[in-house]
């Protein structure tokens, strides 16, 4: 049995996933803790009132400006970089995946379709590089990523906005619509958590993300018949833990798009108030347990590397034992 | 390094281009930022009076009014709600979609503990056709039965 499936990213790819990660959750404690402040006031207090989540933001926006720029640099100056395009092109493929993955759901189909398969097991090379879901989550976040930052910097300095709309309000307009444009990949991004680190078959991570596939041996064992899935053995904890954990990603993005709908900013109202909102305790709760989704994202995150890091140091330890020699004889297992 | 002799060649990116790249990235970063820092004006030189409205609200604070009703605004921010609303289901459609195909996943691996279950992976099983679009998909499309 193993956790781990073929590699897939190189390790630039897999470095600059977990920095964008990192960036984009506190991006999103501090971001969402503003806009939804009633339902979050404790994370603004715990980042410094108003002015400190201001602060954290801000630098965590020029993190994600210098990343994005990197990004782009790399896809176009590099031959690597330029070549990986074709993989994220949408194919007739992709939408097969998601009706199959419909049928599946249902019953009418036995197995994923390749383009949707995150366990790949002995079909590995029958397998895109990315599912038609990794594909979806390239566009939309780099659409994303790119609107965000655009009106990220032009509410910089909101006197900047003031000046050339001659109005103040339009400067609370811009947040709303930086703040608003957000609630999409924080939605997303609570799916991305429960998709690859509920996988039964991958959780509690799913190490491609981490363990670049320079550092994956190749072993073509091709004469198991389809995934080979139902020789792992199902974690005790999954069945509990997907359930909770699935339950509060529906709970969380349920909450938060309802946040958002309430959470107005512009038109600015003529009155003020209070809590801009049904402040109710519902709302309060299930917004937490986004954050809490978010929270699990960035622990199970640093748990990958963790196994990054235990992964090279176990490669290691075996290529200097005298024993693993050219006869290949091993001594102990090497799964 | 001795390890990676037992590793595949890998076709990545180049470490010039990456250290460039990165050195290019943070001095656009730098750059962009420092316009988007100087972009702000004094406050005090921002209208303290602009009677761009006319009648109850002219005068004092008359540039609030007056933005409210800029219509392509208002617009942006209504067809961003509209985005959020129409993602935000379609996400919620893929959590259902994959919660469903996780445990239908799950029944086919081997139970924790025992294999008592070993039917349950070779016959496939059948999933509550409701399952697309409900919650119950959650608990009950699994084939642990």
């Amino acid at each position: 049995m193993t956790q781990l499936d073929h590699g897939k990213f190189s390790k630039m790819t897999t470095t600059f996933h977990t920095l964008l990660a990192l960036d984009v959750f506190v991006l999103f404690f501090s971001g969402y803790s503003l806009m939804f402040n009633d339902e979050l006031w404790w994370m603004v207090n715990l980042m410094g009132g108003a002015q400190g989540v201001s602060a954290v933001h801000r630098i965590a926006g020029g993190g994600l400006l210098a990343l994005i720029v990197f990004w782009m640099l790399m896809m176009l100056t590099t031959d690597t970089g330029r070549g990986n395009f074709r993989e994220i092109l949408p194919s007739k493929g992709d939408f097969d995946a998601f009706i199959q993955d419909v049928q599946f759901l249902l019953g009418n189909a036995d197995e994923r379709h390749p383009n949707a398969r995150q366990f790949a097991g002995g079909t590995a090379d029958e397998i895109p590089l990315l599912t038609y879901i990794g594909k979806g989550v390239v566009f939309i976040f780099a659409i994303e990523l790119t609107l965000l930052t655009i009106s990220g910097i032009l509410i910089w300095s909101k006197t900047g906005v003031m000046e050339i709309m001659a109005t103040k309000t339009a400067a609370a307009a811009f947040v709303t619509f930086h703040g608003l444009l957000g609630v999409i990949m924080l939605m997303g991004v609570m799916f991305h958590i429960f998709e690859h680190g509920f996988h039964p078959a991958l959780y509690p991570v799913e190490v491609k993300a981490f363990i670049p596939k320079s550092m994956i041996p190749e072993d073509h064992d091709d004469d198991t018949e389809g995934t080979g899935i139902e020789l792992l053995e199902l974690a005790p904890s999954w069945n509990m833990a997907s359930t909770v954990v699935g339950a509060m990603t529906v709970i969380g993005i349920v909450s938060v798009l309802l946040g958002s709908l309430f959470d107005e900013g512009y038109p600015v109202p003529r009155e003020i108030a209070i809590g801009g909102g049904p402040t109710d305790i519902l709302l309060t709760v299930g917004i937490n347990m986004g954050m809490f989704v978010l929270l699990l994202g960035l622990v199970l995150q640093m748990y990958g590397n963790l196994l990054r890091v235990r992964w090279q140091k176990q490669l290691e330890q075996e290529a200097s034992e005298p024993t693993t020699a050219a006869d290949g004889g091993h001594v102990e297992s090497d799964d | 390094m001795s390890y990676r002799e037992h590793l595949p060649e890998t076709k990545g990116y180049p470490r010039t281009a990456i250290a460039i790249n990165a050195v290019v990235a943070l001095a656009v970063t730098a750059l962009i930022l420092w316009w988007a820092a100087d972009f702000a004006v004094f406050y005090e030189e921002l209208f303290r009076i602009q009677p761009v409205a006319e009648g109850a609200n002219a005068g004092v604070g008359s540039d609030w009014t007056s933005g409210n009703q800029i219509a392509w605004l208002d617009f942006l921010i209504a067809i961003t709600h509209a985005a959020d609303v129409i993602m935000g289901v379609f996400i919620l459609f893929m959590v259902f979609l994959h919660w469903g195909a996780f445990r239908r996943l799950a029944g086919r691996m081997r139970q924790p503990g025992d294999s008592d279950s070993s039917a349950v992976a070779a016959d496939g099983g059948r999933v509550a056709d409701d399952a697309a679009d409900d919650d119950s998909a959650a608990t009950d499309g699994g084939e642990s039965r």
